[in-house]
């Protein structure tokens, strides 16, 4: 066949295309799939064309268009636009980097995070003694206030928080009674310049400040009212000052995504992420590793060299605690003949006065390690490198667990980074998959990194996930080959191993298309995105995320989430969907709002009938005609709708979108969360009720669960 | 016995109908009522597992009054002999779960001391990990002990079963329940609709249904048309009208409104062949009191949500298997803050119709400070792998526990037999 016929007969087909679109865009992928049976090749007949490809390659390679994305990578060239967002340094992101000025948090260092807002076990050591107050004033006065609340919650046997929230000194209930002259007092801060009311609150000593805690509460969004987010995080650390770390990690991750210009850079670091996961609740200082881990591991190398992401997470506190290797101790050590505990608890012992002092520190002394902890080594190369049956066996865990001995972290209650500690490093020489690592210290570490990353088995592995997320739940070897030798040949570069897949006929294949059901995380930030939502507070699609079951950092066992639909598509997860859904499009989700009315105007003008403004949804949702079904249903609904029951609001109750909840599934944090939940202000109601219904059915819909 | 399950079957049928109050019963109703029938035929119970997450003390719940050692080590923590419950001469319960001794004394209720995991990780999230997966030590494994359960269950025998067979109370489906059979998370039985409480909810209802029903998705319009399913089994259970029967008074507190959830779905015959909820506030290292304090009202609350459950399913109550379980105990000593830090083995209780309780099972290893695993706290005598196996194999009827506890070797000559055979 000449390049003229092939150029005619792509053109006859892409009109079809066009014509059936519109007609039933579902029949023809099934007709897709009917060619593509017994062909090994991929002709141009099961090549998607034109705007199919770029809607395509922005469901894959982005969290789903926005109004007006296709026609803006039109107008750029597809080629071009992917070229541009393997360089995310080149993209104008201003916009969104105003929205994460609101998490000031963000920008600390682990070490200046853990000062500022200190750990529940931090507040204890400083109650019993085994810490200074710090010399800042500000922050000397949060470390009095807090020190002196968790004081009377100990006094007053205010039962224990859950674990893993070890903190929340300033009891947040509201069943308190008003102090003598609260009223008056919170009256008189109101009146204050916010720097001056917030300057007045770190001035007022604890005792007073306990009074006041009702009326604070009730009065909360006036406190808060006109001050810098710094100022604002300032004075949340009053209350919880664990919760500002995790809070801004939280919010900022999904605003990154919902916002960011730079789509590939956000999607690769959730790969990564993921891929080297870390369970947020593992312990008290693990929201603090991950800010540091997100910000200054993951992201930085998400398009880079596979091996120095490597390196980095290796590195990381986040993992070296996740993974337990900073409390691995060669047997054969000179740590191990010591005794395991280490010379800071040997300093808080000499501290320690008081009964309650001395027990922490015994505590302390009691987890020290003892020896080798071979968990870090196995995930290393079962899920980070090798892969599950990689070829190495129980011994190569134990050697290997050795080589890393001593990579461990310095002052981990007080958010210290790596350090290589000598005298927890096995001595000897290690063999690791056959190989001689010659005792070089913390050398080795780098060796078996460096094995690890330019093995093919690893090029294989991680290539493989990357076809599973990017192009389908089971990809064709033939594309997971020539990405894994994309990987070998560039020394692991990403934006090759990317460019490969994006260049491959796979990629772009008809049964590609629309053959990856959304996760939740990618179903609700890109309900987000179609929408154009304003994210004041991403607390409550936090919540959603949660109660999908993929709750951001959430992911307990190392293996991270997995991105095959069989995960997720599931009974009550279902109904969650369609009631996000449903809320989203009425405006009805506190903190996250949107209007219709204003996207149809910005779109296509005044729709002249309810038809028309249905069809100009599909467009702004779907990108694309909805199937006749989901179109008849969401008409039908229209019609018979009255006006009242489409403004009868979908309210998101903290039963319907329960908060993030601190380890168990019910109890305390769960009511905590209602209770955040309930500051948060409620949205307007919708501006156009009936687009808002048509909106949730179509979000909700079939047609927006696949990408 | 068998007068019984006449009984029940008839009553089931009775009660699958008078849901709906038609003469047509919808198919979804039919075959509710027909998993239970062939279930029935098989084992006819339910499981119910209760995680108590934080390490409760178990050497405060089931007391070793007659351990000199246990008076020595907890000076100020310890409840006094004069004070416990009493079982059986060396045991006694807190006085806080008053509401289990008569289940005790009336043969429904069993004990399992010295119980727990092999591992000796003492940091929650580990031991919680381990458990709920059922694999000590084992972190990549991605599912949960009674998911896998469930899939044991005379797989060959291919049983029509709900959307609610592996159930779980909360926001979230747990690691317990987690894996390739599809289990559900229900919050709140009243909210478990689409469109929530708008007055526009029918209609929405409706037109997903007519989306989902007709995809031409496969994928998506099976899991529509259980959703649907689900969601009218749901509102046929009718749940704002519940009322627990026989006098049972739930506390008001999130386990026990758990607790009253469950019980309500096991009656309105959707299916459900096994249930998880928690209970946390646990981890006593400080203050944690003794006939009184932070501990003891916990323990009421967990008590009386699990006896007032126990009314209230009466008759049916005969079906069920109710365990508890929690990550690991608390030391032996109490420590300098009038609490107990992370220690080993744990106490279970095991409830049901099927029982044989009335007896604290398992070996006591004693609380000297010889005796104390790294002379601190109560060694394991029983893997917790083997009370819970017994119950998955004799409840739920799951044969091969290799596949519910892989590498556990457990072997049902060697259960404790809390549960008769067969």
């Amino acid at each position: 066949m000449g390049s003229g016929m092939t150029g005619i007969l792509r053109a006859a087909i892409a009109g079809v295309v066009c014509v059936q679109l519109v007609v039933q865009p579902l029949g023809l992928e099934a007709l897709g799939h009917k060619h593509m049976a017994g062909m090994t090749q991929a002709p141009a007949s099961t090549q998607l064309q034109g705007d199919e490809r770029i809607l395509h390659a922005l469901n894959r390679m982005s969290y789903g268009p926005r109004p007006g994305d296709v026609e803006a990578v039109r107008q750029m060239g597809l080629d071009k636009w992917f070229e541009l967002q393997l360089h995310p340094e080149k993209i104008d992101n201003s916009a969104l980097e105003a929205r994460l000025a609101q998490y000031p948090a963000l920008k600390l260092s682990e070490e200046r995070l853990a000062e500022k807002f200190p750990t529940g076990p931090m507040i204890r050591a400083m109650y019993n003694g085994l810490q200074p107050l710090p010399t800042d004033s500000a922050e000397r006065a949060i470390y009095t206030d807090v020190t002196y609340f968790y004081g009377e919650s100990q006094k007053h046997r205010v039962p224990a928080p859950k674990d893993g929230d070890g903190n929340g000194m300033m009891p947040a209930q509201d069943d308190s009674e008003d102090g003598p002259g609260a009223r008056e007092q919170v009256q008189a801060l109101l009146a204050l310049a916010p720097t001056e009311r917030l300057q007045r609150i770190l001035d007022t000593p604890p005792q007073q400040l306990l009074a006041m805690r009702k009326q604070m509460g009730v009065h909360r969004q006036q406190i808060v009212e006109g001050m810098t987010p710094e100022q604002r995080e300032t004075l949340e650390s009053l209350v919880n000052p664990r919760s500002v770390v995790v809070n801004d990690l939280l919010a900022a991750t999904l605003v990154r995504e919902i916002y960011s210009e730079t789509q590939v850079q956000e999607v690769m670091t959730d790969f990564w992420l993921n891929h080297f996961n870390i369970y947020i609740k593992k312990n008290e200082n693990t929201p603090y590793q991950l800010t540091a881990y997100e910000r200054d591991v993951i992201a930085p190398h998400a398009l880079g060299r596979f091996e120095d992401l490597l390196v980095a997470t290796a590195k990381s506190t986040a993992m070296m605690s996740y993974l337990d290797n900073w409390e691995s101790i060669g047997p054969d050590s000179m740590a191990a003949r010591n005794g395991g505990a280490g010379r800071y608890a040997q300093a808080m012992a000499e501290r320690a006065k008081t009964p309650e002092a001395k027990a922490q520190v015994q505590a302390i002394v009691a987890r020290a390690p003892k020896g080798l902890n071979e968990n870090y080594a196995r995930e290393l190369m079962e899920l980070h490198t090798l892969g599950v049956n990689g070829g190495y066996t129980q011994k190569d865990v134990t050697e290997v667990a050795k080589v890393f001995t001593g990579w461990t972290i310095e002052r981990p209650m007080k958010g210290g980074g790596f350090l290589f500690d000598e005298r927890r490093h096995e001595p000897g020489t290690k063999l690791v998959l056959g190989k001689t690592i010659a005792e070089h210290g913390q050398t080795e570490g780098y060796e078996v990194l460096h094995m690890l990353a330019t093995s093919p088995q690893t090029a294989k592995s991680i290539c493989r996930k990357l076809a599973v997320r990017f192009v389908s739940d089971t990809p064709p070897q033939a594309l997971v080959d020539r990405m894994a030798q994309s990987f070998l040949d560039s020394k692991g570069d990403m934006r090759e191993v990317l460019r490969t897949m994006w260049s491959s006929p796979e990629f772009w294949g008809k049964d590609a298309y629309r053959a990856k059901v959304k996760t939740p995380l990618e179903y609700v930030v890109s309900a987000a995105r179609a929408g154009q939502v304003d994210v004041k507070t991403p607390l409550p699609l936090v919540a959603t995320l949660e109660r999908l079951g993929m709750p951001l950092y959430g992911c307990m066992p190392p293996t991270g989430y997995y991105w095959r639909a069989s995960d997720w598509v599931s009974t009550s997860a279902l109904v969650t969907r369609m009631n996000f859904a449903l809320a989203l499009g009425a405006n009805a989700i506190p903190g996250v709002t949107t209007d219709w009315a204003v996207l149809l105007r910005e779109g296509s003008g005044e729709a002249a009938s309810q038809q028309q403004k249905e069809q100009q949804l599909e467009a702004l949702i779907l990108d694309r005609p909805a199937s006749d079904k989901t179109r008849a249903a969401v008409m039908q609904q229209a019609q018979t709708m009255t006006v009242a029951q489409a403004a009868s609001r979908f309210q998101i109750s903290p039963d319907t979108v329960p908060g993030m909840d601190n380890g168990g599934t019910a109890g305390k944090g769960q009511k905590r969360e209602q209770r955040a939940l309930q500051q948060i202000r409620p949205n307007a109601p919708p501006t156009d009720p009936q687009a808002s219904v048509m909106a949730g059915l179509l979000i909700g819909s079939p047609d927006f669960q696949r990408r | 016995m068998s007068g019984i399950r006449v009984t029940r079957r008839a009553f089931m049928r009775g009660g699958a109908m008078a849901l709906v109050g038609t003469s047509a019963v919808p198919t979804f109703l039919q075959r509710a009522v027909l998993a239970e029938q062939t279930n029935a035929a098989a084992t006819g119970r339910r499981l119910v597992v209760i995680f108590q997450r934080g390490a409760v003390d178990g050497l405060s719940m089931v007391v070793p009054y007659k351990e000199s050692s246990y008076y020595q080590m907890r000076t100020s923590i310890a409840i006094q002999q004069q004070e416990v419950l009493e079982l059986n001469g060396f045991f006694g319960l807190h006085p806080s779960l008053a509401a289990f001794k008569p289940l005790y004394d009336q043969g429904h209720l069993a004990i399992v001391h010295a119980a727990g995991s092999p591992s000796i990780s003492r940091s929650h999230f580990d031991a919680q990990d381990f458990m709920e997966s059922g694999t000590p030590d084992v972190k990549a494994t991605t599912d949960g002990w009674l998911n896998r359960a469930l899939q044991a269950e005379d797989l060959a025998a291919k049983r029509q079963h709900t959307a609610f067979r592996a159930m779980a109370l909360g926001t979230q489906v747990p690691r317990t329940l987690q894996g390739t059979l599809p289990a559900i998370a229900v919050s709140s039985v009243a909210d478990f609709a689409v469109g929530g409480k708008s007055k526009a909810a029918p209609g929405l209802n409706d037109a997903f249904e007519a989306m989902y029903d007709e995809s031409s998705d496969s994928l998506l319009r099976g899991t529509g048309d259980e959703t649907f399913e689900a969601v009218k089994m749901m509102k046929a259970a009718n749940p704002a009208q519940y009322q627990p029967q026989n006098g049972a008074v739930y506390p008001t507190t999130a386990f026990g409104q758990s607790m009253k959830q469950i019980a309500q779905l096991l009656k309105a015959n959707l299916g459900v062949e096994a249930a998880f909820t928690d209970i946390g506030g646990w981890d006593t290292h400080q203050n944690q009191g003794n006939t009184r304090g932070q501990l003891a009202d916990r323990l009421k609350e967990f008590s009386d949500g699990i006896g007032a459950f126990w009314a209230d399913m009466g008759q049916d109550a005969e079906h069920i298997t109710l365990v508890t379980m929690s990550e690991f105990g608390r030391t032996a000593r109490q420590n300098g803050t009038g609490g107990t830090d992370h220690g080993h083995a744990n106490a279970m209780f095991v409830l049901g119709g099927h029982v044989k309780g009335g007896k604290v099972y398992g070996r006591w290893p004693g609380l000297a400070p010889e005796q104390l695993n790294e002379g601190r706290d109560l060694v394991v005598t029983t893997d917790f792998r083997a009370v819970l196996g017994e119950a998955a194999y004799r409840t739920l009827g799951a044969r091969n526990l290799e596949v519910v506890f892989p590498g556990g070797q457990l072997q049902p000559q060697r259960f404790l037999n809390i549960l008769p055979v067969g």
